[in-house]
């Protein structure tokens, strides 16, 4: 009974070991024909912290700037 | 000689869609211009200066001090490049601050000129994490003007012309400097697998 059990666990052991070769991730081949390519590839990737965003506020809270009454950018994002 | 292609090897394990940049801006109109522009301003500073907390702060500072400025703003030349030039200058002012207090030194250019031929060699990572940092290592060891060549250039909403005039110099400058920084940053790249 001992023996058997020995055995089964040798057994277990064996299928652990084998186990990150079957779970293994497949991987494909990326190519960017550019460093341009790369390096956009990479900015498409980096999130901007929603951080900053909080802190540009506070210190727009802390001193508003003085925005212009009517200007170009306004008549395109007005 | 054509520019080596860049082959990487990624897990293909699905990515995530990237979030947009949600700005809690209460001004609409300064909402609109942080959502459209944080993002390529944001990878310059980080990859320019290489440190994701300086580059937070960089970006905090070149858009406040755009929003306290944008009464200025003449519409000579696009908000994208007003942006830029406000962050490249805000990085050089820090990077000169940097060097100034250490001991800093680029990569020599005749290095990598007389090591071009690993530039053939075909470049692999095994994770998607891994193409920011071997782009982080391979930008970091460039001279400064052609890292920053590499991140303008890469923005397709800029010309060459406008790259050349945020850079100071003329179009065929740009041209011939951004062959030299593509030949480096394949060989650094390599380097750093």
């Amino acid at each position: 009974m001992k023996k058997k059990l020995q055995h089964l666990e040798q057994h277990e052991h064996e299928a652990q070991a084998e186990l990150p070769q079957h779970t293994r991730e497949e991987q494909t081949a990326r190519e960017f024909a550019t460093t341009e390519e790369a390096i956009r590839a990479d900015a498409a990737e980096t999130e901007v912290p929603p951080a900053i965003a909080v802190r540009l506020q506070k210190s727009l809270d802390a001193n508003p700037p003085v925005v212009p009454e009517k200007s170009w950018w306004q008549k395109i994002f007005g | 000689m054509a520019t080596p292609a860049l082959q990487l090897i990624v897990e293909t394990e699905p990515t995530m869609p990237l979030r947009r940049a949600v700005a809690p801006l209460d001004d609409p109109q300064l909402a609109a211009i942080y959502e459209e522009h944080s993002q390529p301003i944001y990878y310059l500073t980080l990859r320019f200066l290489g440190d994701p907390t300086q580059a937070e702060d960089a970006t905090h500072d070149v858009f406040l001090k755009a929003f306290r400025k944008l009464a200025d703003f003449k519409g000579q030349s696009s908000l994208r490049t007003w942006l830029y030039r406000i962050a490249i200058n805000h990085c050089q002012n820090l990077t000169q601050s940097w060097q100034a207090r250490h001991i800093f030194s680029n990569a020599d250019e005749a290095v990598w000129e007389t090591t071009a031929g690993q530039a053939e060699s075909p470049l692999r990572i095994l994770e998607t994490k891994e193409l920011g940092q071997r782009i982080q290592q391979a930008l970091a060891a460039l001279p400064d003007e052609h890292r920053l060549l590499l991140l303008l250039v890469a923005d397709q909403q800029l010309s060459y012309e406008e790259v050349a005039a945020l850079t100071g110099q003329t179009t065929d400058a740009v041209r011939g400097k951004l062959h030299r920084a593509r030949k480096s940053f394949a060989v650094l790249f390599n380097k750093s697998a």
